[in-house]
């Protein structure tokens, strides 16, 4: 209870973003869609950082966890590091805009941010490394935030609480 | 539904924010410039995330490994009295070629003898385990317990007892990183046993099937043609097992790997002589 008390939300999301991380580098044979998940969790607790808990601390983080992405998932640094930093300017250009929004145009913001951080990845991937574009893997990845999305809103809701 | 909208003020310093702001960026900018050069930057945060990320991050994720390896070994026992059956029918089945191949390997080791040939043209490197696979999302790498102190170097091959595996992309003191063959972005050099027909495989995109993305003269092998690495490219040595025909098209077709990538523990690190 007391440990607890000790946690605020921006530290519990980010021991998520540790633990999705982890999880989604390492592959489980039996399951891959683990790892898919995960991989969606991680982008949708960082965009939930950067959306509700921005702190200039957030470019370090995505230095740090771009770089690793793209270096164990990729060998190459590139896709994940650009597609992080953008977000996070991008956010700093438009929140005059995004504050105006509602509660409901959030979320619909919030899941096509998402959607675009997915395929923008693949794309600079693409663009940068020649990388083939994975067809099975967006539609996967779509699938999966289709059916986590709001589960994951409601959890990071409890924790913001 | 979705908390409203705030966003936290922090009280710190403008300069020291611009400052991470700008510093982050460059370096960023910096390390993408050199991340496909052998920058020893770039050398040492391959490094450092190899030795030292992987190991915490695959102790984070230590009760979903244990969890599927659980439900692997619970799958494994449920087959078991079947397996039993099948390998008891495969007994008989070998026994019954072992007293045929004792004879032609005699006979062979005369011919040999008569030609002066060889045995092989590969040189072992060294034999390595697996220590963690990235192959579900991207790129289809895998991490093995061994790297340039044991003499792995890069783009030499890794076979186990099926054939031909992948290529090392990335060592380090202690580790190594290998391409798997089903990635879509390792090209491989290869020849139908029959016909000799030359052709380049890549992976398919499902992790299942190699696909042809040329073919010499556009000639198709056969259905059921067993391909070999051609050597022509010289990444590869020559006549290493990659797979069989398992579909041809008009313009392509598909091999099915002899490798059964989701059972990978050890593989030989190779060259050619």
């Amino acid at each position: 209870m007391e440990f607890s008390k000790f946690l605020n939300s921006s530290i519990k999301l980010n021991i998520i973003l540790i633990i999705s991380f982890s999880i989604s580098v390492n592959s489980f044979i039996l399951f891959p869609n683990v790892n898919n998940t995960f991989y969606v969790l991680f982008h949708l607790t960082f965009i939930y950082l950067i959306f509700y808990h921005y702190h200039y601390y957030l470019y370090v983080v995505a230095l740090a966890y771009g770089i690793l992405f793209d270096i164990l998932l990729l060998n190459y640094i590139g896709a994940h590091l650009i597609t992080f930093l953008f977000l996070l300017i991008l956010f700093v250009l438009l929140k005059k805009y995004l504050i105006k929004l509602s509660s409901y145009q959030i979320i619909f913001i919030y899941f096509i941010t998402l959607i675009i951080l997915l395929l923008f990845e693949q794309f600079l991937a693409n663009i940068i490394y020649d990388y083939k574009f994975n067809i099975f893997l967006i539609l996967n990845f779509f699938l999966i935030s289709l059916i986590i999305f709001i589960p994951t809103i409601f959890l990071f809701h409890k924790l913001d609480k | 539904m979705a908390p409203k909208f705030q966003i936290k003020v922090f009280q710190l310093s403008r300069f020291l924010k611009n400052f991470t702001i700008i510093s982050v960026v460059t370096l960023s900018f910096l390390l993408v410039f050199f991340s496909k050069t052998d920058y020893y930057v770039i050398y040492g945060i391959k490094n450092i995330s190899s030795s030292v990320v992987v190991p915490v991050t695959r102790f984070i994720s230590a009760p979903v490994n244990a969890f599927s390896n659980f439900v692997d070994e619970y799958n494994q026992f449920r087959s078991l009295k079947f397996e039993n059956k099948i390998l008891q029918e495969e007994i008989i089945r070998l026994k019954k070629w072992q007293t045929l191949a004792i004879q032609n390997s005699r006979e062979n080791k005369v011919l040999k003898k008569l030609l002066n040939a060889t045995d092989n043209n590969l040189i072992l490197i060294k034999t390595a385990s697996l220590i963690n696979r990235n192959d579900t999302i991207y790129s289809k790498l895998i991490n093995l317990n061994a790297g340039y102190e044991d003499k792995i170097k890069k783009n030499m091959s890794a076979i186990n007892e099926r054939g031909l595996v992948g290529k090392v992309i990335d060592t380090t003191a202690k580790n190594s990183r290998v391409i798997l063959l089903t990635d879509p972005n390792l090209s491989i050099s290869v020849k139908s046993i029959s016909d000799g027909i030359f052709s380049l495989l890549t992976g398919n995109g499902d992790g299942k099937y190699l696909v042809s993305s040329f073919v010499k003269e556009n000639k198709m092998p056969r259905l059921g043609d067993i391909v070999v690495t051609s050597g022509t490219a010289q990444i590869f040595p020559v006549d290493l097992l990659v797979g069989k025909v398992a579909k041809v098209e008009k313009n392509r077709f598909f091999v099915l790997p002899f490798v059964d990538f989701k059972n990978i523990d050890y593989l030989q690190i190779v060259t050619s002589k």
